[in-house]
């Protein structure tokens, strides 16, 4: 005799996961490339240099010492539209005697571009809504 | 500090086990773009604080995807107008690769039907690996509560499919 839940369980794990982007895939390599010298130095930090460092920093921001550091070079890494949800009203009588039915669509798009060398990154989020009416024939 | 996994491929390892921890991360999350987020940020905090532990990492790494999908819920707040919408794809878009044996397709789309909270205990045992006992450490229950959350679990899927094909 088969146990159900096994048949299910098996057959479950014969489902294959979609696999992470490319885009993760791409900034996980940037970050287990990091040089081991850096991040060691970063690590070692007692809490009493991290301290004075910042003070350090804080002093020669406060003080506009600071150097540009070269700028980000963002590359678009995704770009999505939402499903769009419609809603439908009412039918109205136009000015004409005609009907129409008035139908508003909204959906969002966002646009993501990242910088792997500073691991930032920028996101446009555009919600669109649009009021459109859809003419009736009447018989 | 001494690195118990000192001749790992931690990205060797990645290519093997990233699809399974992204669904992991997919299910706790409103949308394909967080979900690569979360695991991207998991896997880091992994790397860089806890891969020297002793043990199968795996719990670790999954401890850290919840982490890092709670986190991500936290700030979510100013996002919440967005994420109302975007959360909509949880019906619409897959999480598997597309299947030719209608069974396995069925039983991929039920499985979005579940309870949330039955969801995240089937993915945890089946994708995470995971114990009962560590699944109720996950998400502080019961291993009793998990086990009847997956029985229960089991028991809808079962219904699902039996309905979807017989359709």
């Amino acid at each position: 005799m088969t146990d159900p839940d096994h048949d299910i369980e098996q057959a479950l794990a014969a489902l294959r996961p979609l696999a992470p982007g490319l885009a993760v895939t791409a900034r996980l390599a940037c970050e287990l490339d990091a040089p081991a010298s850096r991040r060691g130095a970063i690590i070692a930090w007692s809490a009493g240099l991290a301290s004075a460092a910042a003070a350090l920093v804080a002093a020669f921001i406060f003080l506009g010492g600071v150097v540009e550091s070269e700028a980000p070079h963002y590359q678009l890494v995704r770009v999505e539209q939402s499903r769009p949800d419609v809603q439908f009203f009412r039918p109205v009588q136009m000015d004409d005697g005609s009907f129409a039915r008035p139908v508003r669509v909204r959906w969002q798009d966002t646009t993501r571009w990242e910088d792997a060398r500073s691991n930032t990154r920028l996101i446009n989020y555009r919600p669109n809504d649009q009021l459109t009416l859809l003419p009736l024939e009447t018989n | 500090m001494h690195d118990a996994h000192s001749g790992q491929d931690w990205r060797a390892w990645f290519a093997e086990h990233g699809a399974r921890l992204r669904l992991i991360a997919r299910q706790w999350t409103r949308c394909e773009a967080d979900a690569d987020d979360v695991l991207q940020e998991a896997f880091v905090r992994f790397w860089k604080h806890q891969r020297h532990l002793p043990g199968n990492p795996n719990a670790l790494v999954v401890t850290s995807v919840r982490r890092a999908a709670l986190d991500l819920l936290r700030r979510g707040d100013r996002r919440a107008a967005r994420e109302k919408v975007v959360g909509d794809d949880m019906d619409t878009v897959t999480w598997f690769e597309p299947e030719t044996d209608p069974r396995l397709a069925a039983l991929a789309d039920s499985l979005k039907l579940l309870p949330a909270e039955q969801r995240e205990v089937v993915v945890l045992k089946v994708w995470g690996g995971l114990t009962f006992d560590e699944i109720g450490e996950q998400l502080s229950i019961s291993p009793n509560t998990a086990a009847s959350r997956w029985r229960y679990a089991m028991e809808a899927l079962r219904k699902h499919i039996t309905a979807r094909t017989h359709d």
